[in-house]
């Protein structure tokens, strides 16, 4: 980690606002499920939660009903998949439970360049990320 | 007798004969007249009394006297007409009509003239329609206007003669060949050369021109939009799978020669304030496609010459300058013209170089074809793909030239001073853009690398004898596994968004007709091939590696070779049989299951991008002033098309120019507006300026704007429109002396602020600094930002007199702005209102008199039967802009190009260096 933490130091350094713009790239996306939900800050929270609540539904017989799904946050969106799980939960009546865990996603930024004689750089950050799995039980 | 009935009669008369005359009741003045002037007979009648009014008779005596023998005649018709009339007319003047007697002849003569012009009416069609449509509904039957003989007889002459005029006015169709030899394919080609003399085709024109409609732009055939409804799922491929656009259209120019001489040569004509030049390290090595902005040398920040990208030739042994080096510049056709001129003048390239690319032999052998796919890898979501699979069917009907460019017309030119030779590659390399998540899965399953070819293999009949010959060489083959394992892992790449922006990798690729799928799929993202190990992380972070980048496609000769002797597709259908796939193959994405797009999809990816769209964005070069030419005359012949009651008066909404946007008359405004200011307040504008940009300060997190009709303008606009309009209004003496018109002709052209410097300058002022904490905190020190002060106001503004700005909009409220629209700098108390009520949706513009109409309208009444032409209105008034609405609120205008809904928002462009992007104008 302390190894970590020079290496930013070194690259830190050597960064000039003057010679390179800061851009940074979307997150790494694997193929998703449909039953995966990723959550973010844009939407509304409110749509979000009814997104969630439609997939643990099912139709109108409770057909195609998820008995899991997943929740994921990143970064500032970590609150807020808190949140949306904990909600659904409790409008649950004991019928769903939750699961969560933690890891750490790496973030990759584009250093451009300013002058010609610079090559673009790119910079690794880490940030944190939370996924959590809302399932059913059976109420006892 | 009043008008309208005057009008009903002769419209009642106007298809009959002249020598009958039918009178109604009406006319009875004259038809008494006549009715007296019937001969002898008649004169019984004076005496009779209880014959008509007094005026009746006064006309009986007047007319008595001259008994005329022609009227005569026509009198005794009158007469039961007459009769008639009078007998509908009531008991008034029945009996006294009727004649005692009648002679014979006479009566007979005017019977039988009357007949003959009956014939004559009947026979002769007045209106111009066709026999058939004359037929009552329920006699026509099926197919009577294409055989004669299912018509009545009586009307079967009439229609033969019909149908031989209709055969005369027909074109002469090319009866002289039977629909077998029309189909036969040199005849078929020949006719598409053809049709594709003055508007070239791409070569995925036919498989387009079932699916687009079609438009000649630019040279060329392009689609412009599919023919089915698709806006929606266009978006979707976009941002959740892939839309493939043909851009073959683009325009490419080779740059041949010593580094150091084409950058010299190159450096006049771009600024490093505008971005990284020709000369950037890691696109000079050939690893990334760079892209910039072309002025006129010598002449930025005006002389605007338009955006181009371009790649450098991958090096062989890097570092070694000598060597002679490639660079393809890539173009719109639309600015072609004057940067090839621009680029032949900068690097002194006089001489025409004779061409021996255009006879091209016809060797035509089925064998593998070999071909490169370039895959630079563009912005986020965007992708590109070349291929130059080949140009024409056959080379012996290889149509040269291009719609920019006629076939016999130069196409080398070359320096003696420099070394640098210039050629013109358009048309010569198949450009494809593949935008979306997906189009890595969609390549790296439609395309596959070429097979290396091994000793033991007979490769003596092959006419691809240079991949032979590479394939013996132990480095090649071994950089081809290379780049063939990249291009695996790109597979497992879930969005382009994680690769480097403009990563190039070179392939040779075998014929992806031999794989095309028996049925068009989808392609899904692999699982299995999303492995996130080291190999994959070394691709997200640096890209593809620079000796990947190699390709055979900068070689003429191979590219020559691989297109003529590509496998016909005869032989490419028994090889797989794939049934109709299309003519060549070419659109093999498709049967992987990419959307394809059209122009209007360039046009709307590139406000996805919130990019600016070559021309239409770019005000200041001479293509985007001709293509706004041409889309103002489109705009206002669909607006007159409409009646004048059905469509916007926009004299009464204000609107000064809703076609065009007329940035040098609002420049100009805005520079007298300053120099009366000036003369004003001479030495306390500063203040005046400071004091502004104070004020508006504190209101600048609350966006408020009015827009017209849309509800609110943004942030972004409200923040950077103020200072500007601050800056403006307290502009210097030095600017001011500078804009003095007609003192610098070039001080007249607008020019778009694209000086990094300086946008990153105003988008820091424009920040909304106290209500932020984060953003203060970010741009507080070591930034080398000037703070807002008279001085660097001055001094940008000295830089740039005449500029214009793109900002970015985001509305408070619902809505969104048209095309077109104007954005207004709000007044103090818009802001001050909106603070009060959030809901508040800015200032109603009053209604504004039309003086055209009132105009119109006493014209009318002096009975001049002027037609009202509203829309030439407009070129008049245009041409008096006042900047200063009724309201007292200053006025700028701007294009907005309408967000989609679905559009992604702009946080994300936030952080990143173009603060203002979008485009409309500030001054």
């Amino acid at each position: 980690m302390a190894e970590n933490r020079e290496h930013r130091a070194a690259i830190e350094a050597e960064l000039d606002p003057v010679e390179y713009t800061l851009r940074k790239r979307l997150p790494h996306r694997l193929p998703r499920r449909p039953n995966d939900i990723y959550v973010n800050m844009k939407t509304d929270f409110k749509a979000q939660l009814v997104r969630c609540q439609k997939l643990l539904d099912g139709g109108a017989r409770g057909q195609n009903a998820c008995t899991e799904i997943y929740i994921h946050g990143l970064g500032l969106a970590i609150n807020r998949a808190i949140n949306i799980a904990l909600q659904l939960q409790a409008g649950s009546f004991g019928s769903l439970q939750v699961a969560a865990n933690t890891s750490t996603v790496e973030l990759v930024d584009d250093l451009e360049p300013e002058t010609d004689a610079r090559e673009p750089l790119t910079r690794i950050r880490n940030n944190s990320a939370i996924h959590i799995r809302v399932f059913r039980v059976t109420p006892k | 007798m009043s008008n309208a009935k005057e009008r009903k009669h002769a419209k009642k008369m106007r298809n009959q004969p002249t020598n009958v005359t039918l009178s109604s009741g009406f006319v009875p003045d004259r038809g008494e007249k006549h009715l007296n002037g019937g001969g002898k007979p008649f004169r019984a009648q004076k005496l009779d009394p209880s014959s008509g009014t007094s005026r009746q008779q006064q006309a009986k005596m007047a007319h008595y006297p001259p008994p005329r023998p022609d009227v005569n005649e026509q009198s005794s018709s009158k007469v039961m007409f007459r009769k008639k009339g009078g007998w509908k007319a009531g008991p008034e003047g029945t009996s006294q009509e009727i004649p005692k007697y009648i002679t014979a002849s006479t009566f007979a003569q005017a019977r039988a003239a009357e007949i003959s012009a009956m014939l004559k009416a009947v026979t002769q069609k007045s209106s111009n329609s066709l026999v058939f449509q004359t037929l009552p509904r329920h006699m026509r039957r099926r197919a009577m206007s294409h055989n004669v003989k299912r018509l009545p007889r009586r009307l079967q002459e009439i229609a033969q003669k019909e149908a031989e005029k209709v055969v005369h006015q027909k074109k002469e169709h090319s009866k002289n060949k039977c629909h077998k030899a029309r189909r036969c394919h040199i005849n078929r080609m020949l006719e598409f050369n053809r049709r594709q003399k003055k508007n070239r085709w791409l070569e995925t024109h036919i498989w387009h021109a079932k699916r687009f409609h079609m438009v000649k732009q630019w040279g060329y055939c392009l689609g412009e939009r599919p023919t089915v409804k698709s806006h929606r799922a266009c978006y979707r491929a976009m941002t959740h799978r892939c839309l493939l656009q043909d851009l073959s259209y683009y325009c490419c120019l080779e740059l041949k020669g010593k580094e150091e001489e084409i950058l010299k040569a190159l450096s006049p004509m771009c600024s490093i304030d505008t971005g990284l030049t020709f000369a950037a390290v890691h696109c000079l090595s050939g690893k990334r496609q760079g892209s910039l902005l072309l002025y006129r040398a010598h002449q930025y920040p005006r002389g605007m010459l338009g955006p181009v990208s371009f790649i450098w030739k991958p090096e062989r042994t890097p570092g070694d300058t000598s060597e002679s080096r490639q660079l393809w510049i890539w173009l719109h056709p639309t600015l072609k013209q004057d940067i090839l001129e621009e680029i032949k003048a900068a690097c002194q390239c006089i001489e025409p170089v004779e061409s021996t690319t255009c006879i091209p032999d016809p060797l035509l052998a089925p064998a593998q074809e070999k071909s490169q796919a370039k895959l630079p890898d563009e912005k986020i979501g965007k992708k590109r793909k070349r291929k130059d699979d080949g140009e024409n069917a056959k080379p012996v009907k290889k149509f040269m030239g291009d719609g920019t460019r006629a076939a016999h017309e130069l196409r080398s030119w070359s320096s003696s001073t420099t070394g640098i030779v210039i050629s013109d590659l358009t048309m010569e390399i198949n450009r494809f853009r593949l935008i979306g998540p997906l189009s890595h899965a969609i390549l790296t399953e439609a395309l596959q690398a070429a097979a290396v070819h091994t000793e033991g293999e007979d490769t003596e009949n092959t006419p691809h004898r240079w991949w032979t010959e590479t394939c013996k060489n132990p480095d090649s083959v071994s950089l081809h596994h290379r780049q063939e394992a990249v291009f695996d892992l790109l597979g497992g790449i879930t969005s382009p968004a994680e690769i480097p922006a403009g990563t190039i990798l070179g392939l040779t690729v075998g014929d992806p007709r031999i794989n095309l799928p028996q049925k068009r799929s989808k392609v899904l993202p692999n699982p299995e091939k999303c492995q996130d190990n080291e190999e994959v992380r070394q691709l997200r972070l640096e890209g593809v590696p620079v000796e990947c980048a190699h390709s055979f496609i900068w070689s003429q000769a191979i590219c020559k070779s691989v297109t003529e002797n590509k496998m016909s597709d005869q032989v490419t259908n028994g090889v797989r049989v794939v049934g109709k796939v299309m003519k060549t193959g070419r659109f093999f994405q498709i049967y992987r299951g990419a959307r394809v797009g059209g122009l209007k999809e360039t046009v709307v990816h590139s406000q996805y991008k919130r990019s600016p769209s070559i021309p239409g964005d770019f005000p200041d070069c001479s293509a985007g002033i001709l293509f706004a030419e041409e889309q103002a005359k489109n705009l206002l012949e669909k607006y007159k098309r409409r009646p004048p009651a059905k469509r916007p008066n926009y004299v009464k909404l204000g609107t000064l120019a809703p076609f065009c946007l007329p940035w040098e008359q609002l420049t100009r405004d805005w520079e007298s507006r300053v120099r009366a200011q000036e003369e004003l307040s001479g030495a306390s504008s500063p203040s005046g300026g400071e004091s502004d940009s104070r004020d508006q300060a504190p209101c600048a997190p609350t966006p408020g704007q009015a827009a017209q009709g849309s509800g609110g303008g943004g942030t972004a606009l409200h923040d950077s429109s103020e200072p500007e309009g601050a800056m403006d209004t307290e502009c210097p003496a030095q600017a001011g002396t500078e804009q003095v018109p007609g003192q610098d002709a070039r001080g007249q052209l607008l020019c778009v602020l694209r000086s990094r410097a300086s946008l990153k300058q105003l988008s820091a002022w424009c920040r909304p600094s106290p209500g932020d904490s984060r953003a203060a905190a970010r741009r507080a020190p070591g930034r080398g930002q000037q703070e807002l002060t008279a001085e660097a106001r001055r001094s940008l503004l000295a830089r740039f007199p005449r500029a214009l700005v793109w900002v970015s909009l985001s509305l408070p409220g619902k809505g969104s702005p048209e095309p077109h629209a104007m954005i207004c700098v709000p007044a103090q108390e818009d802001l001050l209102q909106l603070r009060r009520d959030r809901l508040y949706c800015g200032p109603q513009e009053p209604k504004h008199s039309d003086p055209f109409k009132s105009q119109i309208r006493k014209q009318k009444e002096r009975q001049t039967r002027e037609k009202r032409r509203r829309g030439k209105g407009y070129q008049h008034l245009a041409s008096a802009v006042r900047c200063c609405a009724p309201s007292g609120r200053v006025r700028v205008h701007a294009v907005i190009s309408v967000p989609h809904p679905g559009s992604p928002k702009e946080d994300a462009l936030e952080d990143v260096l173009l603060p203002l992007c979008r485009w409309p104008g500030l001054w």
